[in-house]
């Protein structure tokens, strides 16, 4: 213990002995001990209660819904014939439009591992546990930024073709400028999206391309992984 | 907060660390880790090898795909059994993998559209293996494929060949 | 206080040896003997004694990630229940399907069940994750259990992706036989991972085996751990987020 530190541990708290986080010490901000908690209930009987009548809802729907709807079985599997259109699960399927435009290596491997690797840093990055609006400082640079990777984003999609990503990309985007504050006055549209940190845009942003590919494999692709309307028959 | 009160307990091991000298404790302890690492890459070595099966039941990579005679000039017959197509041009045999390069689902030779289709992601294909759009990587490859001393045409599924490589018969 | 039968039985029953040898706790009718009632059962420990209020309104979570705990209890007993009439060899698998329709008395049943579930659990799963995304959830000190989500987020996944297999219809193989083939795009090290996962170099008997022990054996257990931790880190950290817009209001 030979280190000085700039705060002391409160009384009685031996750290070595009783290892209990009370209180949080960030950059920039003093010691916060938490403060008040509002009311607190006792967990039995309420959290069991609710979790309980939760448990049976849910069983209630599962139940109802496995009478009527069966589970979907096609032939035995046949290793010499490709079903056309052949689609993994619906959860896969933005993956597997993913892979109708880039390469397996890209689309496969990089692009998930990527979403995986930026899930997990995100508690781990000061801008994301700060959450300050993204125009809140040097609004005119950051604009710049965010005009060059979307200009950026846009070229490599459409290089590729991408059009499924490229027009949810277009979309979140055109928000994101929108929500660029006026110099004169302020504006009441944009006060919600001006106020959104840059984490908040790109997680808004990768679930609404999520979205899309999944809808779009789900339902909008036919034979040979060709573009067809939900409602026209094809296959047959 | 006086001194006393300060935590003052060390690990016991640091207590008697006497510059330089590394403790009977450390000792041990790295001994114990480093066996403990090697027993565990030796572990995860065998489990690995017992992982790999040394035999496999998986059909046989060559075959026989009958008399020339049965394959009429300029086209694509598709060899069901064995995902291969065999094509008769005016200069001769070639065969060509039916397995799309992109992920491996099986294509579909579309004589209508005079292209090797794939259903999956949407690859197309000349028949000749060469790639008119789509995701996949590479071109189609080509078997090798030779003539046994009975006539029959001899398809090796594991030598690949130049594409210009063709069977005259 | 108990004047319904009901209630005059469950004291009588409350009364007896056995029961007390079992809860060691008098009616939890006090805040002391409720306190027991977590601490003193080993199933509810993993929960704090008590709860902030605003973490227990609806908008807090809407239950998602306790629908995606459920769902995980209603996937492991109707699994188990499945098992007893699968055997992963084919073409024995697709025959127990067929059989699980047509001739296992509510066979049919316990499998949409069990898909439904599944499906239901993904979904539950990544709405539970964006949920917490967008309450600040991820915030220090929950930094770390929100990485113990990412994991369990992917378990879900691998989970769903083995038990897609073993039906081992049409459907099955070509999923399997795509997704295996991303593997062995990855740099140098794909092509075996995907024999070593598939047990072979085609999706075969070996690679049906495979996926059954991982499905049925190795992902569940390794759930349950990470559930375990994920359940506990929550109590540990100080309970659920409430984002600052949240405390202010009342």
């Amino acid at each position: 213990m030979s280190e000085k530190t700039d705060y002391e541990a409160g009384l009685g708290s031996n750290a070595l002995k009783n290892p209990q986080r009370i209180v949080f010490i960030t950059k920039k901000t003093s010691a916060k001990v938490k403060g008040d908690v509002g009311k607190q209930l006792m967990s039995y009987p309420h959290v069991i209660l609710r979790e309980a009548i939760a448990f049976q809802l849910l069983v209630i729907a599962m139940v109802l819904v496995a009478l009527l709807w069966d589970a979907p079985l096609e032939q035995l599997a046949n290793p010499l014939l490709t079903p056309n259109p052949a689609k993994a699960p619906w959860y896969f399927l933005g993956l597997q439009e993913l892979l109708h435009y880039f390469p397996p290596l890209v689309a496969g491997i990089i692009i998930p591992t990527l979403v995986v690797v930026g899930l997990i840093v995100i508690p781990y990055f000061n801008v994301n546990i700060q959450g300050k609006p993204l125009w809140a400082t040097n609004p005119a640079g950051r604009l710049r930024v965010v005009i060059a990777t979307l200009a950026a984003l846009v070229i490599v999609l459409s290089v590729f073709r991408a059009w499924t990503v490229l027009v949810p990309t277009f979309v979140i985007g055109g928000l994101l400028l929108f929500s660029y504050p006026a110099p004169s006055g302020d504006r009441n549209s944009g006060q919600f999206l001006g106020s959104r940190p840059i984490s908040w845009w790109v997680m808004t942003w990768f679930i609404v391309v999520a979205l899309t590919l999944t809808l779009v494999g789900t339902f909008f692709r036919g034979p040979g992984w060709s573009w067809v309307w939900p409602w026209s028959s094809h296959g047959a | 907060m006086s001194e006393a009160d300060k935590p003052t307990v060390k690990p016991e091991g640091e207590a008697k660390d006497s510059g330089g000298e590394i403790s009977r404790r450390d000792f041990f302890n790295e001994v114990a880790i480093a066996a403990l690492g090697v027993a565990g890459l030796g572990a995860a070595t065998v489990t690995y090898r017992y992982l790999s099966p040394n035999v496999l039941f998986e059909p046989p990579t060559t075959f026989r795909a009958g008399n020339p005679d049965l394959y009429p000039v300029n086209s694509v017959t598709y060899i069901t059994d064995q995902q291969v197509y065999i094509v008769r041009t005016g200069a001769g045999f070639y065969a060509v993998s039916a397995i799309c390069t992109h992920l491996g689902c099986i294509t579909q030779w579309k004589p209508e559209a005079n292209q090797i289709q794939c259903p999956c992601h949407g690859s197309k294909f000349r028949e000749d293996g060469t790639k008119i759009e789509g995701p996949a990587p590479r071109p189609l490859p080509h078997f090798s494929i030779t003539l046994t001393p009975d006539g029959d045409l001899l398809v090796d599924k594991l030598e690949t060949i130049k594409p210009d490589k063709v069977l005259k018969v | 206080m108990s004047t319904t039968p009901f209630n005059q039985t469950l004291d009588r029953l409350r009364d007896t040896r056995f029961w007390k040898s079992i809860f060691r706790r008098g009616p939890a009718r006090t805040n002391r003997t409720r306190s027991l009632a977590i601490f003193g059962n080993i199933f509810l420990h993993i929960l704090p004694v008590k709860v902030r209020e605003k973490s227990l309104r609806a908008r807090a979570t809407y239950y998602l990630g306790s629908f995606s705990f459920f769902l995980f209890v209603v996937l492991s007993i109707t699994g188990a229940l499945l098992m007893l009439y699968y055997h992963p060899a084919t073409p024995q698998a697709y025959r127990d399907m067929k059989d699980l329709r047509f001739v296992v008395s509510n066979g049919v049943f316990l499998r949409n069940l069990h898909r439904l579930a599944a499906q239901a659990m993904v979904l539950a799963v990544f709405w539970h994750m964006f949920h917490v995304f967008y309450r600040g959830g991820y915030r220090p000190p929950h930094e770390f259990n929100w990485v113990v989500g990412v994991v369990l987020l992917l378990l879900t996944l691998f989970l769903s992706y083995t038990g897609y297999l073993l039906p081992w219809d049409q459907l099955a193989f070509w999923a399997i036989t795509v997704g295996t083939n991303i593997i062995s795009a990855m740099p140098v090290l794909g092509k075996q991972v995907r024999f070593q996962l598939l047990g072979g170099n085609l999706v075969g008997e070996n690679a049906l085996l495979r996926f059954y022990v991982l499905h049925c054996v190795v992902l569940p257990l390794l759930a349950v751990v990470f559930i375990a931790v994920h359940f506990w880190r929550i109590q540990k950290d100080g309970g659920l987020t409430v984002p600052e817009d949240d405390e202010r209001k009342n």
